[in-house]
């Protein structure tokens, strides 16, 4: 059996066996779904009345990776000018890809599609080797950089819910399947925003042009611009972000972190000796007075600092996009054959991609792996492994096949 | 919390003409359009004439609340002949005129007023309670009424990042309120201009149209319609054109929203489409039909038929397009075209 076989016998058996009918899609009738087949091939300006119908084209068809629009349309399968946009759900990716962890470097490749050479961490402008162009990324979905992917989607469902103000049942969380988070708001409030109102929440999502000259800094030659600081009494959106922000980092701040952040000498010195008092004042006031010693452009940089701490990662271009296709939720994701699973909000601390994303729990398939870091399925841990046959359970040798880090054995 | 409970006096209502309890006002009356053209209503159509030269002239429509009767007609008719124009500027021009002397009274007027009004735009708007110690606010606005009037508002104290937000509701001081209603005047008088097919209209109606064309030709000159001159000329590219193009030529591989923007603005300032094109051939992944097929696609000769515009500045930060932005875009640059324009002027 070839790994294709294989991978495809696979998604046609949990399409047709375990594919839960209770998934749901409001207003599906208006949605547009599109498929990536198998055969290279990309199929849109699809639409069903129903997920039984959605289902049944899932077993018959076998896709590699579904989509629905996050748009809703009079004529879902209408071409672009004709669909008739009528709104459209509010969408946040969050993917590894956009922060940065440590790990990359370690578990990330590229290939030359030209010469087939293969390296690791960041990709070159060119192969080393044949000076080819066309390389090609290969990740992995790695603890480290799921776990940076959750904490990021924790912050912004923190924003959505304090700021914005929806609710728990208006936000739906999942797991994108591979290497990030999806936070679908559905509301009738935003379905009628538009690409430069959804830019607007974007940038204060990220804290794109956040104005970060002292909010909080009193003196009288300082100059209040900052629009949050005329009401003291006010401790919420982003002036709450930076108090909360600067006093986690100064309350366990090293000098190290400091000279980091391009201070000079003594100016750290002040800071650290001064820490306790500034934190006193941060914690009774939510201010931060002149310190002598530690001038403005100081206090800005540090306060720029908190503010991309604070900020969440996002892919901006999903957000603003009112056509998006975005992945279906309870579909297999073609790079892991992981599922895009559904995260409840208030358990998401608990929620475990490679225990709760996992489709396929029973069996055992013989692979001859490539190159794979140590990974982790359920309970289990596995490898790593470099050119060696083994014998995985389903959805380890699943997850190294879709990864193209494997091969299936014939004849196990 | 305070909930709208006042009545619009006929005083406001000359006031705020485009507001729903005016049209339903003017409906009563049971007015034909052919009624406007006949001297009875002489009075009207001079004062509606009035109201689009004084937008043309001045950018501000005064109100003459003298005779409210007057005013409140005047209002859709000064509309219509807007419309008649058929003309842009002139539209758009009308359009912001009366949403400027909006601006100008609704700032002085009491909360309980400007909150009536802000519920004739179904704007979901609360005052501020005493207890919340908000001042210098007064108003909470969600968040969705505030985006839909503030993203035209280049000021960075309008960038919704920059304002107290929670719950969902941004807070407000009054005349910030009353500017961005004035904005949501603004809009829902352009739309109302958006009309694809007039009705048929009197002579007289025409001829004022005509007339009020003559007198923005007279006055505001060509220039504020021109079209970009056709040569093109690199040294007048923003720093973000510059590095795309460069990496375009250079065959570098650039996201497809940088893609986009170029595209977009090569086309905006004439570039043939042969040319882009060319531009994209050393790319490793070039396709010529494709790129064929989306350069006409952008410029609109084909598919939809509208030209697409490049991105603003705005976005094109969001998306970290804008690299290196220099002083002129610091100072006055929202649009990428716009630097070029002006760069071009300078540069003569
Ligand atoms: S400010 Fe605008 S024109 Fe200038 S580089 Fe940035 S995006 Fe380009
Ligand atoms: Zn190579
Ligand atoms: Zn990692």
């Amino acid at each position: 059996m070839s790994s294709l076989t294989f991978t495809h016998e696979m998604f046609r058996k949990y399409y047709a066996e375990d594919f839960p009918l209770n998934t749901s899609v409001p207003f599906i009738e208006k949605r547009e779904f599109g498929f990536a087949l198998f055969e290279n091939q990309m199929v849109r300006h699809k639409s069903f009345r129903s997920i039984e119908e959605v289902k049944f084209f899932l077993q018959s068809f076998v896709p590699c990776d579904v989509y629905f629009s996050c748009a809703y349309y009079e004529n879902p399968t209408a071409e672009m000018e004709r669909k008739n946009w009528l709104g459209a759900d509010l969408i946040f990716d969050i993917d590894a890809d956009h922060i940065p962890t440590p790990c990359e470097r370690i578990h990330d490749r590229w290939v030359c599609g030209n010469c087939g050479f293969v390296g690791r961490g960041v990709m070159p402008e060119r192969c080393p080797l044949c000076s080819g162009e066309k390389l090609s990324a290969e990740t992995w979905p790695c603890e480290v950089c799921l776990e940076a992917a959750k904490i990021e989607a924790i912050k912004l469902l923190d924003v959505l819910q304090d700021d914005f103000g929806f609710s728990k049942s208006e936000l739906r969380v999942f797991f994108s399947g591979h290497r990030g988070y999806h936070v679908h708001v559905e509301c009738e409030a935003v379905k009628a925003l538009d690409s430069m109102a959804r830019k607007e929440i974007v940038d204060y999502v990220s804290g794109l042009g956040l104005e970060t000259s002292l909010p909080h800094v009193k003196e009288r030659s300082f100059k209040k611009r900052f629009p949050l600081e005329t009401v003291k009494s006010f401790s919420f959106g982003w002036s709450r972000r930076l108090t909360d922000g600067l006093q986690t980092f100064l309350s366990s701040v090293k000098e190290d972190d400091l000279r980091k952040l391009g201070f000079r000498k003594d100016a750290v010195n002040v800071i650290m000796q001064r820490k306790d008092g500034i934190l006193r004042d941060l914690y009774n006031s939510g201010m931060v007075h002149t310190v002598r010693g530690v001038g403005l452009k100081t206090w800005e940089k540090l306060v720029k600092h908190i503010a991309t701490l604070q900020s969440v990662k996002i892919d901006t271009v999903v957000t603003t996009d009112v056509h998006r296709l975005i992945r279906m939720p309870e579909t297999l994701n073609s790079k892991t054959g992981f599922k895009k699973a559904d995260v409840q909000i208030s358990a998401i601390d608990d929620f475990d991609p490679f225990r709760d994303a996992i489709a396929f729990r029973k069996g055992m398939v013989k692979v001859r792996v490539l190159d794979v870091p140590k990974f982790r399925i359920g309970d289990e841990t596995f490898g790593p492994y470099r050119d060696r046959k083994v014998e995985l359970p389903t959805a380890a040798a699943l997850l190294l096949v879709c990864k193209g880090r494997a091969e299936v054995v014939e004849n196990v | 919390m305070q909930t709208a409970t006042i009545k619009f006096t006929k005083n406001d209502l000359a006031k705020y003409p485009f507001l729903k309890e005016a049209a339903d006002y003017v409906k009563t009356l049971e007015l034909k359009i052919e009624d406007l053209a006949s001297p009875e209503f002489s009075q009207i159509l001079e004062r509606a004439k009035e109201r689009v030269e004084e937008a043309i002239l001045y950018t501000i429509v005064s109100r003459k609340l003298q005779n409210e009767e007057v005013e409140i007609l005047s209002f859709p008719t000064a509309t219509m002949l807007a419309a008649a124009t058929e003309n842009s500027f002139i539209k758009r021009r009308y359009a912001l005129a009366e949403a400027k002397q909006t601006y100008n009274d609704l700032k002085f007027e009491p909360r309980a007023k400007i909150l009536a009004i802000a519920e004739n735009f179904q704007w979901k708007i609360l005052t501020v309670n005493a207890e919340e110690a908000a001042a210098p606010y007064e108003f909470k606005l969600h968040f969705t009424n505030y985006l839909k009037n503030t993203t035209s508002l280049r000021e960075r104290k309008w960038k919704l990042v920059n304002r107290p937000l929670t719950h969902g509701n941004v807070y407000l001081t009054k005349n910030e309120t009353a500017r961005l209603l004035s904005e949501e005047v603004r809009r829902h008088i352009e739309k109302r201009l958006e009309i694809k097919e007039l009705p048929k209209l009197p002579q007289k109606i025409t001829e004022t149209a005509e007339t009020l064309k003559s007198l923005t030709i007279e006055k505001i000159g060509k220039a504020e319609i021109e079209g970009i001159p056709k040569t093109v000329n690199k040294e007048a590219f923003p720093p973000c054109i510059t590095a795309l193009y460069e990496a375009a030529s250079k065959g570098r591989h650039i996201s497809h929203i940088a893609r986009f923007t170029l595209t977009t603005f090569l086309v905006n300032i004439g570039m043939p489409t042969e040319n882009i094109v060319d531009l994209f051939r050393a790319s490793s992944d070039f396709n010529e039909r494709l790129t064929r097929y989306q350069v006409e696609h952008i410029a609109g000769e084909r598919g939809s038929r509208t030209r697409y515009k490049p991105p603003k500045c705005q976005t094109l930060q969001t998306h970290g397009v804008c690299t290196n932005p220099d002083t002129q875009c610091k100072e006055k640059t929202h649009h990428p075209l716009v630097y070029y324009r002006k760069r071009i002027r300078d540069l003569k």
